[in-house]
């Protein structure tokens, strides 16, 4: 009797992690081909967040347009805050005071601080930890959202930048409690490091997952600390230095591997490097007028194009800016971090195990509200 | 091994601090004096009457159109009581369009409208989306009753 | 039982009893107490609200699973989504019938104790595959397989460590081992059966670093995902039902249960009370680790169980048989095994650990421009 040698057939299962899963941030779909547990290719379907906030943008003018800046990445919001008023203050000629840069400068490395504990946190519980990660990241976050509430009057949407300055002053005690809060936030840096970074389980799950390499991440447009963590040493504050940066000795984390761990080792560095930002800006806060004197009481702009990039804490957060004359944008355009770090996520799944795709999509740090606007 | 070690070690310490979190409803944590709730408007307990005129800038500055502003004569103007020609006749914000932006109290010229940095601005759960349309009468309750802390931004 | 019942059925009616009765009560107790030390670890407060400080928060979340419309997916396979939650269910409280709470009293007293209460925890992966299978799902057929590949996998440590153990008392016979552990707890003498036995368990469990079947946020639920209402709360409480069953198996066979300390001649309430706080230390550490550590990647788990726990599994009973054939002095099984597990150890450590890697740093503003003097020191 003769057996002949039959290929066994398999069938690639299609699994949808759809728009309500506890792990994609956000709404959003990826629809996962897998060969038993290898993921051979990945489909993300996006715009399920999309509110048209570009367009809605046209119909507002340069102050009122500000509460939108908001609302797309909600995690780092006074970057994004900074961004449009940086573009809008090169279309009017407005020159910001000293105080306000100092301020804004402030404001915004606590936000990145608030982003990167956020990420640690959801971060953890993506790989498995069930809660502990992200209640250790959300008490220290709430302590800088407490000053943030005592300076803007909100806790997640500020609306406290204006294009030439701020809209009103810091509290008297602002100095003093930044300075109260600043070691509480190093104890939970400290904390998220010795739950997360040495942990055999959490090192075996991220190392040698999830890389691209510089060239590739170059070629993909990806930008922040995916790009960092990649070797690329790229950051808009050093290279291509905005408001008063270049006043501030800080280093910029580069990692070596490109995998996930490594994008994590990067957000926690800059966590700290940030806190040094913090600490010697406070030293150097000038008194002085809020808002230029020349103020316009009206916006109005010139016709001409402009485009302003800040270094969000996702990546490169950028608005371009149209206008025809008059007091509204005739296009606005957002230029979001997490849409064009997201356009990577099939390079870096395709290859790796179904429990590695969720680690890979936490690692990315997508907000959806900026991936769709 | 040393780092499920520090894990344990980590997690064990955290045991030992007290919790962070407290029993909402039965407690409530103080809100800022720069609290924004929702906006509400302001009387004027001087001369008994509100301190706005109609005068439409809030409604045209708003991002959203949640507000819908009429103005009449002034009563007390005629009498002689008030330095307000027109006052405000009738004023509905609606709550869920407004999205707390500050805008509406930066262009006002009287200081009438300011926002709620109460707790009661903030437990304003409905049933009904149409009962969040707020009226004149419900706006100017709370400060009528002297219930917000005022504050001036410099 | 020691006093007899003249009939048997009558004795085994009342044992019946107390098992369903003693398992339900600590069930619902075991699942306010994780939820409190998750809280505490968390740094939150847990349930607060029902009842005094949260206490009857179980019987509320009963109630409410109890009240839940009980769904069927139309194409799921009836006879395979309905008895599976049976096939799981039941063995967990077959297991309670061979362990000894104190010297007289234990539901039987079974000869082949232990190798009954292996046999009948093992059973429960067919419910994982018939829920996987059964529920007509992607997720849950993913779920279900994982599950059974781990359980049967981790099956092979924990026997083996057990039988290590059996070895150096020589029966099977639990209430034997017990009495066995006089004057030094058997933990003393075999670490590494302690360490493997740890591991195995918490993979059985499937709790955190290996809760791959039911991992959260990927596959959510795994094969219970199309339960619903009391249908999934079997299955939850069978989860606590086998962490109860775990713990009083390792209290019994490793920290000398009702015997050591205080020897046998204490009263059977001193007896209880040690079994109670022997249990409870191991339900502590297991929920302890539950939530500090993340969950291992299904190949990683599979390696760590074959290419780790079952060699020094073996290695510990060959170590065992070596000293006892050789009637070595006993104070070497404790050598022997210590440094079993310090190698076990120190594999662990290389394997995962290679130098912490740190990331460089790049500054910003080499050769700073002008800042004012004030803010010469910097951060």
């Amino acid at each position: 009797m003769v057996t002949e040698e039959r290929e066994l057939e398999t069938v690639d299962l299609n699994i949808n992690m759809g728009p309500q899963h506890p792990s994609t941030h956000g709404v959003f779909r990826m629809v996962l081909t897998i060969d038993g547990e290898v993921v051979t290719d990945v489909e993300p379907h996006i715009g399920y967040m999309h509110r048209g906030g570009e367009k809605l943008s046209e119909n507002m003018d340069f102050r009122q347009a500000i509460g939108y800046q908001d609302r797309t990445d909600y995690l780092a919001q006074f970057l994004n805050e900074q961004a449009y008023c940086m573009a809008v203050e090169k279309l009017l000629g407005l020159e910001v005071p000293e105080r306000s840069e100092y301020i804004r400068i402030i404001l915004c490395e606590l936000n990145r601080i608030t982003s990167h504990f956020m990420f640690a946190g959801a971060f953890g519980i993506d790989l498995g930890f069930f809660g502990t990660s992200f209640t250790y990241g959300f008490r220290e976050r709430e302590f800088i959202q407490d000053i943030f509430e005592e300076v803007s009057g909100d806790r997640l949407m500020y609306g406290y930048f204006r294009p030439g300055g701020v809209v009103w002053d810091v509290p008297d005690n602002f100095v003093q409690r930044v300075r109260e809060v600043l070691p509480k936030s190093k104890q939970g840096i400290k904390d998220l490091d010795l739950l997360l970074t040495d942990n055999e389980i959490f090192v075996a799950r991220s190392r040698g997952v999830g890389v691209i390499s510089g060239d590739d991440a170059i070629d993909w447009g990806l930008s922040g600390p995916m790009l960092r963590a990649s070797g690329v040493a790229w950051d808009l504050r050093k290279d291509r230095s905005y408001s008063i940066y270049n006043r501030f000795d800080f280093d910029i984390p580069v990692g070596d591997y490109g995998d996930v761990y490594d994008r994590y080792l990067v957000r926690m560095e800059e966590m700290r490097q940030s806190i040094r930002i913090v600490e010697q800006a406070l030293e150097q806060l000038p008194d002085g007028p809020i808002l230029p004197e020349k103020m316009p009481r009206k916006l109005r702009a010139p016709a001409s194009e402009v485009y302003a990039a800040v270094e969000g804490a996702r990546g490169e957060y950028g608005i371009y800016v149209v206008s025809k004359g008059g007091d509204k944008p005739y296009r606005l355009k957002i230029r979001s971090p997490s849409f064009c770090n997201l356009s990577a996520l099939k390079t870096m799944t395709v290859g790796n195990y179904v429990a590695d795709a969720v680690a890979i999509l936490g690692s990315v740090d997508i907000v959806l509200c900026d991936v769709d606007r | 091994m040393i780092g499920i070690l520090k894990s344990l070690y980590v997690t064990f310490s955290a045991t030992l601090r007290k919790p962070v979190t407290i029993q909402y409803p039965t407690e409530h944590r103080e809100v800022p004096q720069r609290d924004r709730a929702f906006p509400i408007l302001l009387w004027d307990k001087e001369i008994d009457e509100p301190f706005c005129t109609g005068c439409h800038a809030c409604e045209r500055a708003c991002p959203v159109e949640c507000m819908t502003v009429t103005m009449r004569d002034n009563p007390k103007h005629a009498d002689g009581t008030s330095k307000r020609r027109k006052i405000i006749d009738q004023f509905w914000i609606d709550y869920g369009r407004c999205m707390r932006c500050n805008i509406c109290v930066e262009v006002c010229n009287f200081e009438a409208i300011s926002m709620n940095n109460t707790w009661a601005g903030h437990e304003l759960s409905r049933f009904d989306r149409n009962d969040l349309v707020i009226d004149l009468d419900q706006l100017l309750s709370q400060h009528k009753k002297g219930q917000i802390q005022e504050w001036v931004a410099d | 039982m020691s006093y007899t019942i003249s009939n048997a059925w009558l004795d085994a009616l009342v044992g019946m009893i107390v098992i369903v009765l003693l398992m339900t009560l600590v069930v619902l107790a075991l699942i306010y107490l994780e939820r409190k030390i998750a809280g505490r670890i968390q740094m939150r407060l847990g349930p607060m609200r029902v009842g005094p400080h949260g206490t009857l928060q179980t019987l509320a979340d009963a109630i409410k699973l109890i009240g839940k419309e009980d769904l069927r997916p139309r194409s799921a396979d009836r006879w395979a989504f309905e008895l599976a939650v049976f096939a799981i269910f039941v063995p967990a409280f077959l297991a309670f019938v061979a362990i000894p709470f104190t010297r007289e009293w234990a539901v039987s007293f079974l000869d082949l104790g232990l190798f009954y209460v292996i046999a009948v925890t093992s059973l429960s992966f067919i419910g994982f595959l018939m829920a996987g299978w059964g529920s007509d799902n992607k997720y849950a057929l993913l779920g279900g397989l994982r599950a059974a590949a781990q359980l049967i996998s981790y099956e092979v440590p924990m026997v083996l460590s057990l039988v290590a153990v059996a070895m150096i008392t020589g029966s099977l016979n639990l209430s034997e081992i017990v009495e066995f552990q006089g004057r030094v707890p058997l933990f003393v003498w075999q670490p590494l059966a302690l360490f493997i036995f740890i591991a195995a368990s918490l993979a059985e469990l499937e709790r955190q670093p290996f809760d791959i079947p039911t991992a959260e946020s990927e596959v959510v639920g795994g094969p219970f995902i199309e339960y619903s209402g009391i249908r999934w709360s079997m299955f939850f409480l069978t989860s606590y039902a086998n962490l109860f069953i775990y713990s009083l198996l390792g209290a019994a066979v490793f920290l000398g249960g009702w015997n050591w300390p205080l020897g046998e001649e204490v009263g059977w309430g001193l007896q209880v009370a040690l079994m109670f706080v022997k249990t409870s230390f191991f339900i502590v550490f297991l929920i302890w680790f539950r939530f500090a550590m993340p969950r291992l990647r299904i190949d990683q788990l599979m390696s760590f169980c074959w290419k780790l726990l079952i060699p020094f599994a073996f290695l510990q009973i060959f170590l065992n048989g070596l000293v006892l054939v050789y009637e070595w002095p006993d104070g070497l099984l404790f050598v022997t095994s210590a440094a079993g597990l310090a190698l076990l150890s120190y594999i662990i450590y290389r394997t995962v650990s290679v130098a912490p890697r740190r990331v460089r740093l790049v500054p910003a503003n080499p050769g700073r421009a002008t800042a004012p003097a004030a803010a010469e020191a910097g951060g």
